[in-house]
């Protein structure tokens, strides 16, 4: 029997971050660089936490404007020593907080998930689509309401690890928490997600990734 | 080694993908020999690859404009503040105001004034522009030195960061005529472990007399460090009665 080169622990989609850019010393002067270079990214991030891109919009203006508000404090030697990525990302996560805490209340995502029909027949009207395509926005939807059942720590974790494709340590250092702490939110989020997903994953996966038990021999 | 349990093999799953788990040929073993395992890390990885599959939403092209315009109009809040000379029982203070009330004050040193203002601009990261003190300054600033305890309500910190904030609040929860340690402060804020944070803190006040932080001192009862020098912080203290029962205060160095 040979190793098992299951795709669960391979190579066929592994997350990797890609490199951190290397920016030069920030201040306000470059900050209309640091806007282009990470406005998509941290809008994505704040759109996966509250599932609502008007908030997502508003968050990461938000986070911006903190942003250079706090850079233009620090001093040279403050400057060089900070690490942009993790700190943007902390930025956003605060704002996101702060605002999801304010408007919980109100959480479209969850009474929508009461009913997940009425979810995909909401997907399927429209336009004439071929039916695959119709069928897999149906189950991003699902995928994508699954994650905002989480608690929002266990969000976060997950959305940093698996979407935004951080590293454990990197987490770490975005939600200021020991690695251990990342590790098991990120273990105890995908099993509330296992959960809520079980039956729907085995169709999302596309039929012709190899299982463990074909890669055996 | 003890062979692993499915509960450890579970946990190992996210980090097994990393490829860096040294126990990679254990939970190998396990998962070859336990199909429960390998149907939870199948199933894993399928929720690790849906998420994945979420789209990638672009920000609408109006965000990086409707940011820029943002932070344009915060910079405009910005505005510079008003300073002005003010004379005190220990010599004349320079004082930086706006509407909102005292944010900075400084105690000349006789050193040359641009040097001054130059270096309350850095701290404010605003403009100063001289001018005359209005009545409610002088009086603010009088009043710290008749009761030792001004208007807080006059002083304008709010731009300090949180942390900055909370331990120049519970530095004037001192009374006047005792000290207390940066570890003190530390406790009072539920960080027992930060007394260098407050340290800091304290040499970074703005508004000096007005938050006290001339009454934090170091565990030993030494002065420490005052940003005006240590024989001036020993002259307030004593200002407020209070004298230094350890080591006296250093005194000046004479000029050379």
């Amino acid at each position: 029997m040979s190793a098992l080169a299951a795709p669960f622990i391979g190579d066929h989609y592994r997350v990797t971050a890609p490199a951190t850019v290397s920016h030069p010393v920030p201040g306000p002067e470059t900050f209309e660089s640091i806007v282009d270079d990470y406005q998509r990214r941290l809008y994505g991030f704040a759109l996966r936490m509250t599932g609502n891109r008007e908030d997502a919009e508003e968050i990461v203006q938000d986070a911006f404007v903190r942003a250079y508000r706090a850079l233009a404090k620090m001093d040279p030697q403050q400057r060089s020593e900070l690490r942009l990525q993790p700190w943007l990302y902390t930025i956003t996560l605060n704002v996101t907080r702060n605002r999801l805490r304010s408007k919980r209340a109100t959480n479209v995502a969850l009474d929508a998930l009461a009913d997940p029909d009425a979810l995909l027949n909401e997907t399927q009207e429209g336009p004439d689509q071929p039916q695959h395509i119709v069928d897999r926005a149906a189950d991003m939807v699902l995928v994508e309401q699954a994650l905002l059942q989480l608690p929002m720590h266990l969000r976060a974790a997950a959305t940093l690890r698996f979407i935004e494709g951080r590293s454990h340590p990197e987490i770490a250092e975005i939600l200021n928490q020991p690695i251990g702490t990342v590790k098991s939110h990120v273990h105890r989020a995908v099993r509330i997600l296992r959960r809520i997903l079980g039956p729907q994953v085995g169709r999302i996966v596309p039929s012709d990734r190899p299982t463990a038990a074909e890669e055996e021999e | 080694m003890t062979p692993l349990r499915c509960c450890d093999v579970e946990r190992l799953w996210d980090e097994m993908r990393e490829g860096v788990q040294p126990r990679r040929e254990h939970v190998l073993a396990h998962l070859r020999a336990c199909p429960e395992c390998q149907e939870i890390y199948r199933e894993n990885e399928g929720i690790a690859y849906c998420l994945t599959c979420l789209p990638l939403v672009d920000p609408p092209q109006s965000l990086v404009p409707k940011i820029l315009d943002h932070i344009k109009a915060t910079v405009k809040i910005a505005a510079p503040d008003s300073i002005a000379r003010v004379e005190s029982p220990i010599g004349r203070l320079y004082v930086a105001f706006r509407h909102t009330g005292i944010t900075a004050v400084a105690v000349d040193r006789g050193e040359d004034e641009e040097l001054v203002l130059a270096k309350l601009q850095r701290r404010l990261g605003r403009g100063l522009i001289p001018s005359q003190a209005p009545q409610w300054v002088t009086e603010t600033v009088a009043a710290f030195f008749q009761t030792h305890r001004p208007d807080l309500e006059k002083v304008d910190i709010s731009e300090l960061t949180p942390f900055e904030q909370s331990a120049l609040r519970a530095a004037a929860t001192i009374p006047p005529g005792e000290v207390r340690s940066y570890g003190w402060i530390a406790e009072k804020l539920g960080q027992p472990t930060a007394a260098r944070a407050v340290g800091r803190a304290m040499a970074r006040n703005p508004v000096a007399l007005l938050y006290p932080c001339h009454r934090v001192v170091d565990a030993t009862g030494a002065l420490h460090q005052y940003a005006y020098g240590v024989e001036v912080k020993a002259r307030i203290l004593a200002l407020e009665g209070y004298h230094s029962k350890g080591a006296p205060p250093q005194a000046a160095r004479p000029p050379r």
